[in-house]
């Protein structure tokens, strides 16, 4: 099976911004505009995530999506600040194919994932993972890796798959937006820990560390953010590079 | 001669916006069909797919749609869920009967690979038919955790680990594809314009 190469968008409207740890932003550009160059550049998905919603206690604006949807003949996955089935309806409505989750399900409510994949299916539900190591285990974090939730990583992904979740996307608190590498240890774990697919994002700063992740870890896809928004690799790099590789791409 | 694509809207869910825009990118003009006096104004209908089997038969039951797409006697293309549906049976929240316009039920995917399948995937036709012309060695996005099982109205199947399911299907004015044309890039569009360009008999 060939590995997603999916682009995300890490967005505080109106633009993409780029952040280091999850904190300190700087603009990247408009979401609508990048969602087309990585699109052409040839990214199998495109990821957009409202990345202060949650913690200004907002719901996610709606400006840029449904523009940024309409630009797209590829999945593409919505999210941040998702509280309700009407949340997930009005995502659809503005164009998303699956529909993100994170600090409700962790913090207030994880029956919002069995409802969710009762009402649009398990393919529509991604669950958003922000893991931060802490001793010889993973602790999940909500709000943009700004808040502790006591939840063990590896005990969470087994409850979300169970109650319906289609897929994992796995960001790392710890390595995000520093470009040296993903957290492979993290990865492999939750890989093995659950048989929906994993998305892993966080980390990558070079070729070789994408397909490093892809040889040791086996994630069904890979998110890629920075690396993108600096212009110094185009998704058909990325691509061109692991097939030579010998990994499996959809060109 | 008017050549309206209907889209089925069945319930809540579901994203038949991006259906909608493909379509009319691939140069088809179409009308989303909301209540039965609807049927009267297409000459094809499409129906996407959104949801689970269950939710999806309950929203055409509750809409009363089942006996007119049974009845339409013009093309159809079921999308993903959309071709699920016109199986006999399907098990997806217990079991539920289908439109029975194919010989087929839908089972979980059968096999060792992370569920749902998702990703583009080649299709490796079996028997070609009008909609998958010129498409033979393309890609298309998949997204699902059932699959149609049938061994009449074959025409491609895919890979997925070491198990080929039925990705793509014909019978006489039915068509069926497991994959999502309207995420499938450029080919969708072209998969798209063949089922628009299909005569009427």
């Amino acid at each position: 099976m060939n590995t997603r190469i999916i682009a995300k968008l890490d967005v505080k409207p109106p633009y993409v911004v780029k952040p280091v740890h999850f904190e300190g932003l700087r603009k990247m550009g408009k979401p609508s505009e990048l969602a087309k160059k990585y699109y052409d550049q040839g990214a199998d998905e495109l990821f957009y995530i409202d990345i202060v919603s949650s913690l200004y206690q907002r719901k996610i604006l709606s400006e840029g999506i449904s523009e940024t949807a309409s630009e797209l003949l590829i999945p593409f996955a919505v999210g941040g600040g998702v509280n309700s089935i009407d949340d997930f309806s009005k995502m659809f409505h503005m164009g998303a194919d699956k529909v993100v989750i994170n600090t409700y399900a962790v913090q207030q409510d994880p029956n919002i994932i069995n409802k969710a994949a009762a009402v649009f299916g398990s393919q529509a539900v991604v669950v958003n993972i922000e893991a931060k190591k802490w001793h010889q285990n993973w602790e999940c974090y909500t709000d943009c890796g700004r808040i502790q939730s006591g939840k063990d990583v590896m005990e969470w992904v087994k409850e979300v798959e169970q109650r319906g979740a289609g897929e994992i996307l796995l960001q790392s608190v710890d390595t995000d937006g520093r470009r040296r590498g993903f957290d492979i240890e993290l990865s492999k774990e939750v890989v093995k820990s659950v048989d929906i697919p994993v998305v892993v994002a966080s980390g990558a700063g070079s070729l070789e560390d994408i397909k490093v992740l892809i040889e040791t870890a086996s994630p069904s896809g890979v998110a890629i953010a920075s690396l993108l928004h600096y212009d110094q690799v185009t998704i058909q790099d990325i691509k061109n590079y692991l097939k030579n590789s010998g990994i499996m791409v959809s060109l | 001669m008017s050549n309206i694509i209907g889209i089925v809207n069945y319930g809540i869910s579901g994203n038949i916006h991006s259906v909608k825009n493909a379509i009319e990118r691939a140069g088809g003009d179409t009308l989303i069909i909301n209540s039965t006096s609807d049927f009267g104004d297409v000459d094809k209908i499409v129906i996407p797919g959104v949801g689970s089997f269950k939710g999806a038969m309950q929203g055409l039951e509750n809409d009363g749609f089942i006996d007119l797409l049974k009845e339409f006697d013009k093309p159809i293309l079921g999308i993903c869920l959309g071709m699920q549906i016109l199986s006999e049976i399907g098990f997806e929240f217990g079991k539920t009967k289908g439109l029975g316009l194919l010989n087929a039920e839908v089972k979980p995917i059968l096999c060792n690979e992370k569920i749902p399948h998702m990703g583009f995937n080649k299709i490796q036709v079996v028997h070609s038919n009008k909609v998958l012309k010129g498409l033979e060695a393309e890609e298309f996005y998949f997204m699902h955790s059932y699959e149609v099982v049938n061994y009449t109205d074959i025409s491609a199947l895919t890979k997925y680990g070491n198990h080929d399911f039925v990705s793509a299907i014909h019978k006489g004015n039915l068509y069926g594809v497991q994959f999502h044309p309207e995420k499938s890039r450029e080919a969708g569009i072209k998969l798209l314009s063949n089922f628009i360009q299909l005569k009427v008999n």
